[in-house]
């Protein structure tokens, strides 16, 4: 007979296997900014404020931002790689982060530095902006200026925007296979406008067959590749090299 | 058999002379729009063109049973959203919510006396009515109502229903009860009519949008409650990868259990048992829409390899589908 010297199991349930178990890592081995990442990694807009304003009587905006908000977003993202988070959780933890970016950009007079602008759309007559509302939280956590749009936009203002943001990399966003037509006509307005900027479009009817057709066009697979891509896009690099690397 | 009998049959798990196929979402195509002469945004709204269209799924495709309706709005129009007319530039689409939400989290929603009689669910009923009146011996007719949590985001806006999911998620309750009122309340309308089944569409109960323990704790319990509320036998359809809640949805009291490609149909069988019937078939989007008959049958025939009993488009068909595809399904269906 076996001898039953685990009893780990005894009280799990049969029907939580599926859901992951992990924890955030410490980012920070300061305590306030350990602290404050950690407000980031529960999602706690409330907590965070007065958090944040006590950290920045001694430290740099700069220090709170890096130190703790972004580690704390790239732990939050790591999680959700890892499929211990869920989209509710990384929205509230990105809804914190900028609470507390707000604080220091309060400090520091002004607007935070960041990488390069990035315009974000969800496609005309699509109001599932859910994609979106991720690809946000990620291009901020990693420092990028995001131009949201919101959802349902029409096509005249995403080629508006372009021209006034000159954005490094422009994202479209469709659930509907009725609605991502709206996006080789961006894409050749844009073309048309003299603007090769990297367009990378992707959500649930969105497949690389069909964004490949269009110029500027990069099928974006997982939202989680948005940094990167942005990234590339910073760098100089052109649609064309992007579509080779990320796509086929 | 004829195609209601046939799809009968699965239900009561008795063996059909072939495999039944149909739709648990909406299956109307533009094409199909053409055939029988009627049209959007009629279609959406009018209960004769609407059963006129639902019809083409039988007439024109050989499905073996009629849908309708064809957007997730009826619901949520009646309970105080804004509808916003399916038009895109020159292109008639599916009409879906405006913002903003009518409800805020910390309100109190209401569900109206008057429920049945507001929006467009008067043209509804009309169809169901008119459906069977033309086909209720032969075809079996399939009402869709909107399942409670995803109800509960049109009243909210998603975005703020998702925060409550982890901040406050006893406030979503009175939203997930008028939910579930609404859409039982219209189901029971619906089957006084004559619909055969009804098919609860809950979006944003999928495990892409919230966590697993979300669905359990909370609207798995509002599902179970409609399930047993409804007379007739209902298909739940909950989108994208639902692996990690499949066991549950097998647990509401739905019949049947309709998936996308993207979840796995075995484990679905494993987690629910034999009494759960399965449908799906192949992706809408990337497949049906996109690709060729060809591409369709070899989709459908592993979909049937994984224990798909009843073949489906996993999803509502995009309207832009070639008729060539489908057609592609219900022939691989003849051959089961």
């Amino acid at each position: 007979m076996k001898i039953l010297n685990d009893f780990s199991n005894i009280f799990k349930r049969y029907d939580l296997d599926l859901e992951k178990t992990g924890e955030a890592k410490t980012v920070s081995k300061d305590a306030v900014l350990q602290k404050i990442a950690k407000f980031v990694v529960e999602g706690d807009e409330e907590g965070i404020r007065p958090a944040v304003k006590a950290a920045l009587k001694d430290k740099s905006p700069l220090d709170v931002i890096n130190g703790a908000l972004v580690a704390g977003m790239n732990e939050v993202s790591r999680l959700w790689d890892e499929g211990v988070y869920f989209l509710p959780q990384v929205i509230l933890s990105s809804d914190a982060m900028n609470v507390g970016i707000a604080e220091c950009e309060k400090k520091m007079g002004k607007a935070m530095d960041r990488k390069g602008k990035v315009v974000t759309h969800t496609a005309e007559g699509d109001i599932h902006d859910i994609g979106q509302v991720i690809v946000n939280a990620l291009l901020n956590a990693n420092g990028f200026e995001v131009i949201n749009l919101g959802a349902d936009v029409p096509t005249d203002k995403v080629v508006a925007a372009c021209k006034e943001h000159r954005p490094v990399m422009v994202t479209g966003t469709a659930l509907m296979t009725t609605t991502m037509t709206a996006f080789p006509k961006i894409a050749h307005q844009l073309r048309q406008t003299g603007l090769n900027i990297p367009f990378i479009c992707g959500g649930g009817a969105v497949c690389e067959e069909y964004v490949t057709q269009y110029d500027l066009g990069i099928w974006g697979k997982e939202v989680s590749q948005a940094p990167g891509m942005a990234e590339d896009a910073l760098a100089g690099e052109s649609w064309e090299s992007m579509r080779s690397k990320w796509n086929g | 058999m004829n195609a209601k009998e046939r799809v009968m049959a699965v239900i009561n798990h008795q063996k059909p002379d072939r495999m039944p196929c149909f739709g648990a979402n909406s299956t109307v195509t533009y094409e199909q729009m053409e055939k029988v002469g009627a049209f959007w945004p009629e279609g959406h709204e009018k209960g004769e063109v609407m059963a006129k269209q639902a019809l083409a799924a039988y007439t024109v495709l050989g499905f073996d049973a009629v849908r309708i309706p064809f957007c997730q709005t009826f619901e949520a129009v009646a309970l105080g959203c804004k509808r916003k007319p399916g038009k895109i530039r020159d292109i008639e689409g599916i009409p879906g919510i405006e913002h903003p939400p009518p409800y805020k989290i910390d309100d109190t929603p209401v569900f109206p006396d008057d429920f049945l009689s507001r929006g467009f669910i008067p043209e509804l009923i009309k169809a169901v009515k008119f459906l069977k009146k033309e086909v209720g011996n032969e075809v079996a007719i399939i009402a869709g109502i909107i399942g409670p949590f995803t109800i509960a985001g049109s009243m909210l806006d998603s975005v703020p229903l998702l925060k409550a999911t982890f901040k406050t998620p006893e406030k979503m309750r009175p939203f997930l009860d008028v939910g579930e009122k609404a859409g039982t309340a219209l189901a029971k309308a619906l089957v006084d009519a004559g619909a055969d089944i009804i098919s609860i569409e809950d979006m944003t109960a999928s495990p892409e949008l919230i966590a697993p323990k979300t669905y359990r704790d909370y609207e798995m319990e509002y599902q179970r409650k409609q399930c047993d509320a409804i007379s007739v036998p209902t298909i739940l359809h909950i989108c994208g990868n639902v692996d990690s809640i499949v066991a549950w949805m097998g647990q509401t009291g739905a019949k049947i259990l309709s998936l996308e490609p993207k979840a796995n149909a075995k484990l679905a069988r494993e987690k629910c048992g034999s009494d759960v019937i399965l449908m799906g078939g192949v992706d809408t989007a990337n497949v049906l829409f996109m690709k060729d008959a060809d591409t369709v049958k070899q989709g459908c025939e592993e979909s049937i390899a994984d224990g798909i009993q009843i073949l489906a488009p996993g999803c509502a068909v995009a309207p832009g589908t070639p008729t060539e595809n489908l057609l592609a399904m219900v022939a691989v269906a003849k051959a089961h």
